[in-house]
């Protein structure tokens, strides 16, 4: 990936990013410096006391961004039960104030995910590097930039020098063709779904994914942002599309779009793979007779058509599989052979950076519209960020979702991850638009499906999982 | 460094499993570490393990570095496995909680549960005590081994 090796074959997008922002090589590893760190109350708290006990400063407070989303109670009107969480937003809005950082805390009308938000204030931009404390950053690399999660020590590593050490990815090309038959059915959601059910949760191990192809660049920014985000339950280091003229139009005019936003279009045009660079390894997937996904087990992996049934662990070649398929069915409580369609659900979580932009939440309104949520079920829609928020109870999807028995949430992480008082009790079951269906993710003993948010508010109407190309 | 073994036989073990998004709240690394291997394993603790053996891609997920410092202060200095996910195997060596040992499937088939291990990062060997066998460890990346030596990425200085 040495400019030597560039000047003289054409080089892939990853390629083109990571050689304009390598500041020093040791061996594999390169220094790269970082355009943007977003930050959020969780994985910060030890960083700034890191700073704070050397004495050190943020380097770029400017280029620092900062958020709540993972603690904050998505109803806002009850005073914080949880005086851990509370702290730690407290501590959050403390270590702003000290370093300089631009904070949208709660109560602020930008507040929101953090992978949400970057690209509706237009934080997040195309060639960019983006850090942010939390695996789900792959979700910027929709807009061609370099975006990884990052752990804590390397948070504070950033904050003090800007800088990240990163070992060089593989480049990985995964190419999408075909034509969706019904794209209000079969979702970008979908896509990813199958493509981790056919490369595996370690599938990505090691590389960077670009998603190319013309079932890739006809999805909108919104559903490119759904693909990317689950590129680490790939196991990959980041995610990528290259930016487009879609890419461009969703940049244009937002808050902190750069002002010189012509001319960095000019560059953004530069932004795409060379016809002859070379990936490391290639993966293809045909769409064409994509069915609507939906997870049967405790790993992202572990997904099957809603057309199926839940798959009998007898049948996998390999023991290891095998073993980790049991186990996962014994957790859901399923048996095998059961259609996935007769699988009865307990709650619904329309939510999470994954799946919680306004193209999302007018999806699954349209499934909604004029319905009830069947009795017993208990669902919710929590928008990704408050400007998602406002903008859909303009569009008067908050009234679709409310009249139907939804309870309509203000912005945050919510039932993704069982960390703050949305959080599925032992044994309850839940269609969820969110990233991971891991044992004990949306709260101790919970079960979890993966699914589209189309696919989840029908769930919530019907009371079990139902094929949602028989809806539209 | 020799101490015990606590073998899971299992792929993509996860940061969520290691430590449930619950406790990333708690700042006190003792009391995290209490909730450590929660979500798959209460009985851990009683098993008082100085590695974890497991197989391909553990520490998927989550970045928490809560799910590193939880075993380290649980008593762990290591994790054996065929494969780690990226953002635990740097934050293991970034925070310079515990080793991240990538080894061979002989070694992963055949060190039991409870066996007693001795590691030997300079010489790259993993040392099966109980069972008297010894396999290689894959050695560490050049720039990993670095930060290994100094301690953490703070103490790291580039030349």
């Amino acid at each position: 990936m040495g400019t030597s090796q560039s000047d003289i074959m054409g080089r892939t997008l990853l390629e083109k990013i990571w050689d304009s922002h390598v500041i020093a090589d040791e061996g594999n590893t390169s220094l790269l410096y970082v355009d943007r760190h977003l930050i959020h109350e969780v994985t910060s708290p030890q960083a700034f006391e890191g700073l704070r006990l050397a004495g050190r400063s943020v380097r770029r407070p400017d280029l620092t961004v900062a958020t709540m989303d993972h603690n904050v109670p998505t109803s806002r009107s009850l005073p914080m039960a949880d005086q851990t969480s509370e702290a730690q937003m407290r501590a959050l809005e403390r270590n702003c104030t000290e370093f300089g950082i631009r904070l949208f805390g709660i109560g602020s009308p930008r507040q929101g995910i953090v992978h949400v938000i970057g690209p509706q204030l237009g934080i997040t931009l195309p060639g960019t590097t983006i850090v942010c404390g939390d695996s789900h950053t792959s979700t910027h690399g929709a807009f061609g930039a370099l975006a990884l999660g990052i752990g804590t020590s390397d948070v504070e590593h950033v904050l003090a020098s800007q800088t990240l050490w990163l070992e060089r990815p593989k480049t990985l090309e995964v190419a999408v063709s075909g034509v969706r038959k019904n794209p209000l059915a079969v979702t970008a959601k979908d896509i990813m779904l199958m493509i981790i059910r056919k490369m595996g949760t370690g599938g990505g191990a090691g590389s960077v994914m670009e998603y190319r192809g013309q079932a890739i660049t006809a999805l909108s920014m919104e559903q490119r942002m759904t693909i990317c985000n689950m590129s680490i339950e790939a196991g990959a280091r980041a995610g990528l599309v290259a930016p487009d003229e879609k890419t461009f139009e969703y940049l244009e005019g937002r808050e902190f779009t750069p002002t010189n936003f012509d001319s960095l279009v000019g560059e953004w045009r530069e932004l795409y793979t060379d016809q002859d660079a070379k990936f490391d390894g290639t993966f293809e997937l045909d769409i064409g007779n994509l069915a609507p996904q939906v997870s049967w087990g405790t790993s992202p992996e572990m997904t099957c058509d809603i057309t199926q049934n839940v798959p009998d662990p007898a049948e996998f070649a390999d023991e290891q599989k095998m073993r980790a398929a049991q186990r996962a069915l014994e957790y859901m409580d399923l048996v095998p052979g059961t259609p996935m369609q007769e699988i009865k659900i307990d709650r619904v979580f329309i939510g999470s950076c994954t799946n919680a932009r306004i193209e999302d939440l007018t999806e699954a309104a349209e499934i909604v519209r004029g319905q009830k949520v069947l009795p017993g079920v208990s669902a919710m829609v929590v928008p990704g960020s408050q400007m998602v928020k406002t903008e859909a109870e303009k569009m008067g999807l908050d009234s679709v979702f409310i009249d139907a028995g939804f309870e309509w949430r203000e912005s945050g992480c919510s039932m993704c991850l069982g960390m703050n008082p949305d959080i599925l009790l032992p044994g309850e079951r839940c269609a969820s638009t969110s990233n991971r269906n891991f044992e004990g993710r949306q709260g101790a003993g919970g079960r979890t499906h993966l699914a589209s948010p189309v696919m989840a508010a029908a769930a919530a109407i019907h009371g079990h999982f139902v094929d949602a190309r028989d809806l539209f | 460094m020799s101490g015990k073994v606590v073998r899971y036989g299992r792929d993509n073990i996860d940061t969520d499993v290691i430590i449930p998004g619950q406790y990333l709240k708690i700042h006190d690394y003792e009391e995290l570490a209490r909730h450590a291997m929660e979500g798959m394993d209460p009985d851990f603790h009683s098993k008082k393990g100085s590695y974890i053996l497991a197989g391909k891609n553990f520490g998927c997920g989550s970045s928490r570095e809560h799910a590193p410092i939880a075993l380290a202060h649980s008593g762990i200095k290591a994790v054996l496995a065929l494969s780690f996910a990226r953002i635990f195997y740097r934050n293991a060596v970034d925070g310079a909680f515990l080793l991240p040992i990538e080894i061979g499937e002989d070694a992963y088939q055949k060190i039991a549960d409870g066996s007693e291990i001795d590691i030997d990062v300079g010489a790259g060997l993993v040392r099966d005590i109980t069972a008297g066998a010894q396999y290689k460890m894959r050695p560490f990346p050049e720039m990993i081994s670095k930060i290994i030596e100094a301690g953490g990425l703070f103490g790291y200085k580039p030349e």
